[in-house]
């Protein structure tokens, strides 16, 4: 028998999935209420990056991660609602608007930085404490991911599937998503397609605001220039890559937070350790799998080929590991090819919010 | 929506362009009180800010070299988002593009050689083909897959990013150094320097042909009447025999060739000779900025790419001078974008009074400033 050697994948890097997951799916929890009332909200980025410098600000001026992370949530807001001015107020075009943020972020946030804190060494802020679960904290490998946590972290467990609770199955939901799929039907229901969509970037921005401020206040006790460093696009990314569904953006969040986590434990390996294709076999070939299951024509035997070949190619590589180094800046890429080719689906685009403002200039 | 009220009709008579050019001002001096704000609020007097921001873009030869070769890029980024949008079509993708042909740039200037000349005029073939490829990706991502361009060039922009910060540390870089950068480009393959300083090359004669020609192009050619009859009617454009469909494809196609051109002047003709991870240096989105600026009018964006330039190389030198931190000039480009955009409603709110005031009869139910914000305008 082989003994399965899944070296890198242990409980320490579920720990630090976990960690990288969490300011995604906080913004991607934003953005997808954002989305679904019919913003694109591309400033998500700017107000991240706001996010982490006041929760900086707020954390060395109070001593508190706690209140930093109140300050930093309010620099989302102060962002998003510049935003839903911009683009609900002044039915200006939400892309410009959004770049023209993002460059306003990270011109506020550099230049109050550079202000206040240069000429003296950067201060560590304090970084919120861990919170263990009595008992689940020491399972093996997950007990420290999810158990052993901060308490936004935590918060973030709670949040995504009330999300989709209120999403799915309240009225409130549904008025959410009728704003973003026909707004003039919404609007004739007594909804205020105005005020949704303001509830809707607003969301963003908070949300957005705390996932910033997380990485301040819970990863790395700093601020650095555009510390954000494209992760609000990445959101954009899961975004779409999980269809627009709740249940699909946190896989989508949490696929990318692992290829990060991965990407972080293998920059270090000469040659990509076979654990790693045995993961990828095992991803792969469930994704082909649950394709199959879930297609109209289940009768068709090619879709099982495919799930048998996937599985075979991935056992193969475990087995014979090729001596290659996967470069980790292409492996950063990959979410974002991955976005497109969702994207080039029809089913994916049968699943955008149709009023989700691109053809925004067309009368 | 706001983009239409931009620009979608180019100053033609007089009054027009007058009023176009009183409203650029009206941003611009806004902009600039906004920043003075910023520069009294950390306790430089404004007048030391003011005379070092002016000695920084302008004081020198070398200030003055750096702030017109900083017009070339914007300028030519510029132009890019008017081809597109004059045909109806939104896309991000300029810093994409601009790294691709750098990578295809640096591809023919690294593995290839040629006589002085010949070798510059490849790399420049090179890149303007590769820019022109990465928009012609998006462009079928639209039409064969119905993907939106912003779309797929937000997510183009980022792929390219991370294929650049693998290409200067993996294939194409120099082991004589730890820095993530190219071997240096060979100087056959360099435009040549116009200044002892190195700061400004030949390239500059591209700004005004370019802005020329986009004018030209667009005024008093057929391709270009059909880009700006699909951008302002596609049903009118259609119904006169005009192949919208072809026409948007071509100006997104045009247009990632022009960010091309950007690209292979930033790395042909940059201030280091080899090409680096950030070569890009923000142009992608600033230039969008710039054609905002100058309302979408080719021959606008002449000034308004000088004073952005103005604003890169002399916000620059504001940090070592007088202490103000250069991140004011992400500040000001944001905050024109911002501006702009209100300018653009405000403008278009009026007008639509006046409509409304003159011809009371016909327009009787002016459509709402859309109900719902996404779709309607």
């Amino acid at each position: 028998m082989i003994a399965v050697d899944l070296a890198p994948l242990d409980g320490a890097l579920a720990a630090a999935i976990v960690v990288l997951a969490v300011p995604l799916l906080l913004a991607a929890a934003g953005e997808l209420l954002s989305e679904i009332t019919g913003t694109l909200n591309v400033g998500l980025e700017g107000m991240m990056l706001a996010g982490a410098f006041f929760a900086y600000l707020g954390a060395d001026s109070t001593g508190s991660p706690l209140l930093g992370l109140v300050a930093g949530m309010s620099g989302g807001l102060l962002f998003s609602a510049l935003m839903a001015i911009l683009t609900v107020e002044a039915d200006a075009d939400q892309i410009v608007s959004g770049i023209g943020l993002n460059l306003a972020a990270v011109g506020l946030t550099g230049y109050l930085f550079d202000h206040l804190f240069s000429g003296r060494p950067q201060a560590l802020v304090p970084i919120l404490g861990k919170v263990e679960i009595p008992g689940l904290s020491s399972l093996p490998v997950i007990g420290e991911a999810l158990f052993s946590q901060d308490l936004v972290t935590y918060g973030t467990f709670v949040l995504v599937p009330v999300l989709w609770l209120g999403l799915y199955r309240t009225t409130w939901g549904l008025s959410l998503r009728a704003v973003g799929e026909a707004p003039a039907a919404a609007e004739t229901a007594g909804i205020n397609p105005r005020l949704v969509r303001w509830g809707g970037i607003m969301a963003a921005g908070a949300l957005g605001g705390i996932g910033g401020a997380f990485l301040v206040v819970v990863q790395v006790g700093i601020f650095q220039h555009q510390m954000t460093a494209g992760r609000g696009f990445l959101v954009l990314a899961a975004v779409i890559f999980g269809g627009w569904r709740p249940a699909g953006v946190v896989a989508a969040c949490f696929g990318f937070a692992a290829a990060d986590a991965l990407q972080l434990r293998l920059v270090t390996a000469p040659v990509v350790p076979p654990g790693v294709w045995l993961a990828v076999a095992i991803v792969a070939s469930g994704a082909a799998l649950w394709r199959w299951v879930h297609r109209s024509r289940t009768s068709d035997a090619g879709g099982l080929v495919w799930v048998g070949s996937v599985a075979i190619v991935g056992v193969l590589l475990y087995l014979k590991a090729p001596a290659v180094a996967f470069p980790n800046q292409l492996w950063r890429g990959m979410p974002f090819v991955m976005a497109l080719v969702v994207l080039a689906s029809s089913r994916a685009r049968a699943r955008m919010p149709s009023h989700l403002g691109l053809e925004a200039r067309r009368a | 929506m706001s983009l239409g009220r931009v620009g979608s009709v180019a100053p033609a008579r007089l009054h027009e362009a007058a009023r176009a050019a009183a409203n650029g001002g009206i941003v611009v001096a806004s902009v600039l009180a906004a920043a003075l704000v910023f520069v009294v609020a950390i306790g430089v007097p404004p007048g030391a800010a003011a005379s070092a921001f002016i000695e920084g873009a302008f004081g020198t030869s070398l200030n003055i070299a750096g702030t017109l070769s900083k017009m070339i890029p914007l300028t030519l980024v510029a132009l890019a988002w008017i081809v597109a949008f004059r045909a109806g079509q939104l896309h991000v993708g300029f810093q994409g593009q601009i790294l691709v042909a750098g990578l295809a740039a640096s591809v023919v200037a690294l593995r290839f050689s040629a006589p002085m000349g010949i070798h510059l005029a490849l790399g420049i073939v090179a890149g303007v083909i590769g820019g022109a490829l990465y928009a012609g990706l998006a462009a079928a991502f639209w039409r064969l897959r119905g993907v939106h361009p912003i779309l797929s060039t937000l997510l183009l922009n980022l792929v390219a990013v991370e294929l650049l910060a693998w290409w200067v540390r993996e294939p194409f870089h120099d082991p004589s150094t730890p820095l993530p950068e190219t071997v240096a480009l060979p100087g056959s393959v360099l435009w040549p320097s116009l200044s002892g300083h190195g700061a400004l090359h030949l390239d500059i004669v591209i700004v005004p042909l370019a802005a020329i020609g986009i004018h030209f192009l667009l005024r008093r050619t057929s391709i270009g009447y059909e880009i700006r009859v699909t951008g302002a009617n596609p049903s009118f454009a259609r119904a006169s025999g005009v192949w919208t469909e072809r026409v948007s494809v071509t100006a997104i196609v045009l247009s990632g060739a022009l960010a091309g051109l950007a690209g292979t002047s930033l790395v042909l003709a940059g201030s280091t000779p080899a090409m680096t991870e950030n070569f890009e240096a923000g142009y992608g989105f600033t230039g969008i900025a710039v054609a905002l600026l100058a309302r979408n009018s080719p021959l606008g964006v002449l000034p308004a790419a000088l004073l952005f330039a103005a604003l890169e190389q002399g916000g620059g030198s504001m940090e070592g001078t007088v202490g103000v931190p250069s991140s004011l000039v992400d500040l000001i480009q944001g905050f024109t974008i911002i501006l702009v955009l209100v300018a653009a409603t405000v403008e278009y709110r009026k007008r639509q009074r006046r409509l409304q005031t003159a011809v009371p009869t016909k327009t009787a139910t002016p459509v709402p400033p859309s109900r719902d914000l996404g779709a309607v305008s």
